[in-house]
């Protein structure tokens, strides 16, 4: 029997809730005993495969147009979706500029921030994404596995990881949920 | 008694029981968020509801009266379901994105009955509208973001505490909390005692001090007793790392119920003044750090042989040290003025009384909590003794009606149907006045509002403080007596501080005169002097102070012994109505620092006398002005 294969992204987040999937520490080997880990962020390869993947797991909320590719290129390619930490399930911090509006966060990050000099310039190169508001994962496409927590414990990673190896979908529960 | 049946448990209940409380008494659990024990049941938030075999849709259970043959089920699907969905809905109304908000993980109603409910997420996107957030207030902050539109707030703010600061405008989702008509809570009319801050379910009202210092699973708590005034509300210490964290009202002990004013609450934490941390000596006129022995050594060279000696505590200390500081003072050393910085004022004239009477007099603080009529003598009930001025205010509304006399610009009287004039030292007229509009009838429309009322009340009250107790003559003491007696109404004396009546019946209740004194002791405890008994005390030659803080008085004395301040020592406290409660000990002295006991042992250890240790039996030898009983 073949493994499932798991691959990971990460969108407007921090990077924090792939910290705590590799505190998992050395509990990382039965985790690749169980799955064929595939693309990642901290891995070689950075897309997950055309043919597909068992499980898809996204970090961060969806800021952008690129961002909202990325999300979409990993529903299309996976069976599960697990929308991994706050900013994924709720927007998180990120979504704090969505109550002043991507304008004015421009505006006092670009120009009225204090470290800046009079040359301050909103970045508009043709080529970078559009910025939108922040949005949960789930906004933008279905998700089937919500972990929330900012960031999730890495048992409660560990834990899922194992569920979605062998074919279970994890019950995030108890001392495993919180929101913060 | 009537009987239902709730998810297959038969209950018998009182009639007028609500469903929630039924289903409370058979054990089973029913979440809730806009509900609170200590408010009237509102029925805003829907949590609550259950399924009612029969009717049409699902019933809020906390609003829903029990009644016979009842069939609840409170975890059906559809009742599952429901909460879920209120859940979702109120999380999508505003800003309760837990990660950044203050009282996430564990302290946070909101946030605990979704994890109850195993929601991982929610399925409706939030609002992204901002509210301002309002920091004017010194202690608290109002984060209309995090408000869940469940009232609480308000309605502590009217039903318990009888101030109607706190309030809603607009309608629907776009109602949002104001104070008075919507100034900045800084500049309202509130009082800063805190309920609505303890009362939030989520982190719309959250207090500045202990904001971001410890969660609930981070903190040790300690249910003590406030030493603030006499009354002696319980509350719930918070303290982490040896630093005290927040002070909270517990909902469930007499006598205030979970009620804390200003000073219990918020003002302990505002305390800047530098401790005292060593002994201190004066040498060549300035004080200087000294060893526990050099510093005794000089006190007990310095007070002779008690003659000239004046002996003073406060009365905010435990009844342990005070019992301590009589027989050290008064019975080993027989020093000629042994009392306390409050000289007997709010006391002493009362005590005679019931020495006199050969009985007690008072009622406990209780009758303030359900009487039609209410008349105040001498006292302002807004600023001091905080807590009692909302057990009367919260009434007015039910129609209570309210007289003060000799208090007429105060916040209380505004309050007051009628004022009454009353000089301090014409108490007895103005008592021997109503008295005869009693037995004879009066032409004066105030007087007669005044006994009117008392006399058609069922339960009237007469309330007395200080500045009354310590003018009230014979002939006014007489004439209260025989106006509560005409009337049925209960007497209710306030005192002073947290131990005034512990003092008093220890009968540390003389006049302090600095005349012929040759040496002072003054046993402060965190008490701040007035300026009144710094300037008696410079015309006394040798002066030792017990004291948690520095002060102009330490500065000028000539030993300096460093005490526990409230916080850092347990002992028993005798409220204003008599009950025997004790302040636990929640955070640790700085070392080397005694507790006041401890350092006046030292001292008579110093002065070779063993004073007597048993404080129960000199504090029940006299008859006190209410009977005492233990907490």
């Amino acid at each position: 029997m073949t493994k499932p294969t798991v691959a990971s992204d990460w969108l407007c987040g921090c990077a924090g809730c792939h910290m705590s999937l590799l505190d998992i520490d050395e509990r990382i080997l039965q985790v690749v005993d169980l799955v064929d880990l595939r693309a990642t962020p901290i891995t070689d390869l950075k897309e997950p495969d055309e043919k597909g993947v068992t499980v898809g797991i996204l970090e961060g909320g969806i800021n952008n147009t690129y961002n909202e590719e990325v999300a979409k290129r990993m529903r299309e390619r996976c069976k599960i979706l697990v929308a991994l930490g706050d900013c994924a399930v709720f927007g998180g911090v990120p979504a704090m500029r969505n109550f002043v509006g991507v304008e004015s966060a421009l505006q006092r990050a670009y120009i009225d921030a204090e470290s800046v000099d009079a040359e301050g310039l909103i970045p508009a190169d043709p080529e970078l994404a559009e910025m939108t508001r922040v949005r949960a994962v789930s906004e933008v496409v279905p998700v089937d596995v919500f972990i929330p927590g900012c960031p999730p414990d890495a048992d409660t990673i560990f834990y899922a990881l194992v569920e979605l190896a062998q074919g279970r979908i994890p019950e995030i529960k108890n001392d495993k949920l919180h929101w913060h | 008694m009537i009987k239902l049946t709730i998810d297959g448990k038969t209950v018998e209940v009182k009639e007028g029981t609500t469903v929630l409380e039924a289903a409370e008494q058979a054990g089973i659990y029913v979440p809730t968020l806009c509900h609170h024990p200590q408010l009237t049941p509102y029925g805003g938030c829907r949590l609550c509801m259950v399924d009612v075999e029969g009717a049409r849709t699902l019933q809020p259970s906390c609003t829903m009266p029990a009644s016979d043959g009842m069939v609840v089920n409170t975890k059906s699907q559809k009742v599952l379901d429901a909460r879920k969905f209120v859940l979702t809905l109120i999380f999508s109304e505003r800003n309760h994105f837990c990660m950044y908000c203050q009282v996430s993980g564990g302290d946070c109603e909101l946030q605990n009955r979704a994890y109850d409910e195993d929601m991982t997420h929610w399925d409706l996107q939030p609002n992204w509208t901002p509210y301002d957030v309002d920091a004017s207030h010194p202690f608290i902050v109002l984060d209309n973001n995090r408000c869940i539109l469940c009232r609480r707030c308000v309605r502590a703010c009217g039903e318990l505490v009888g101030n109607y600061t706190l309030g809603f405008e607009e309608r629907g989702a776009k109602s949002f909390l104001v104070a008075d008509y919507d100034v900045p809570l800084g500049e309202s009319t509130c009082v800063s005692c805190g309920t609505c801050v303890q009362i939030c379910p989520t982190g719309a009202l959250i207090d500045r001090q202990s904001a971001y210092q410890g969660k609930e699973t981070e903190v040790d708590h300690h249910i003590s007793v406030c030493t603030e005034c006499s009354i002696g509300c319980v509350r719930d210490v918070l303290t982490r790392d040896n630093r005290l964290v927040r002070i909270e009202g517990d909902w469930d002990t007499e006598p205030s119920n979970g009620l804390l004013c200003e000073n219990g609450r918020f003002i302990p934490l505002e305390e800047d003044r530098p401790r005292v941390v060593t002994p201190l000596v004066r040498k060549d006129g300035s004080l200087k750090a000294a060893t526990w022995d050099e510093a005794l050594d000089t006190i007990a060279s310095g007070l002779g042989a008690g003659k000239g000696l004046a002996a003073l505590a406060s009365t905010k200390l435990p009844a342990e040290a005070l019992a301590y500081f009589k027989s050290l003072f008064a019975d080993k050393l027989s020093a000629d003025t042994v009392t306390t910085l409050e000289e007997g004022a709010a006391t002493a004239s009362l005590s005679k009384l019931a020495e006199k009477l050969g009985k007690s007099f008072e009622s406990s603080l209780d009758v303030l909590k359900d009487t039609e009529a209410v008349l105040s003598l001498e006292l302002d009930l807004v600023k001091d003794h905080q807590v009692a001025g909302f057990f009367v205010k919260r009434q007015l509304q039910d129609g209570t009606k309210l007289f003060v006399a000799g208090c007429d610009d105060c916040a209380l009287a505004a309050n007051a149907k009628v004022t009454l004039p009353l000089n301090p030292g014409s108490e007895a007229v103005l008592l021997v006045k109503l008295v005869d509009a009693v037995e004879n009838g009066t032409d004066d429309a105030d007087l007669a509002a005044v006994v009117d009322a008392l006399k058609a009340a069922e339960k009237p009250v007469i309330v007395y403080g200080k500045t009354f107790a310590a003018n009230a003559d014979e002939i006014a003491l007489d004439a209260l007596l025989k106006l509560a007696d005409l009337t049925g109404a209960a007497l209710v004396g306030v005192k002073g501080n947290a131990n005034s009546m512990a003092a008093a019946q220890l009968g540390l209740e003389a006049p302090f005169k600095t005349e012929g004194a040759s040496a002072a002791v003054v046993v402060l405890g965190d008490e701040a002097p007035t300026a009144k008994l710094t300037k008696d005390l410079e015309k006394v030659p040798f002066v030792v102070a017990l004291s948690a803080y520095e002060s102009q008085l330490t500065g000028a004395a000539d030993v300096v012994l460093p005490v526990a301040m409230w916080a850092e020592e347990s002992g028993t406290y005798l409220s204003m109505d008599g009950r025997l409660q004790k302040a636990i000990k929640s955070l640790e002295a700085p070392e080397g620092v005694l507790t006041t006991l401890e350092t006046l042992e030292k001292i008579a250890g110093a002065v070779k006398v063993q004073p007597d240790q048993d404080w129960k039996t000199s504090l029940m030898a006299r008859i006190p002005t209410i009977q005492i009983q233990e907490a």
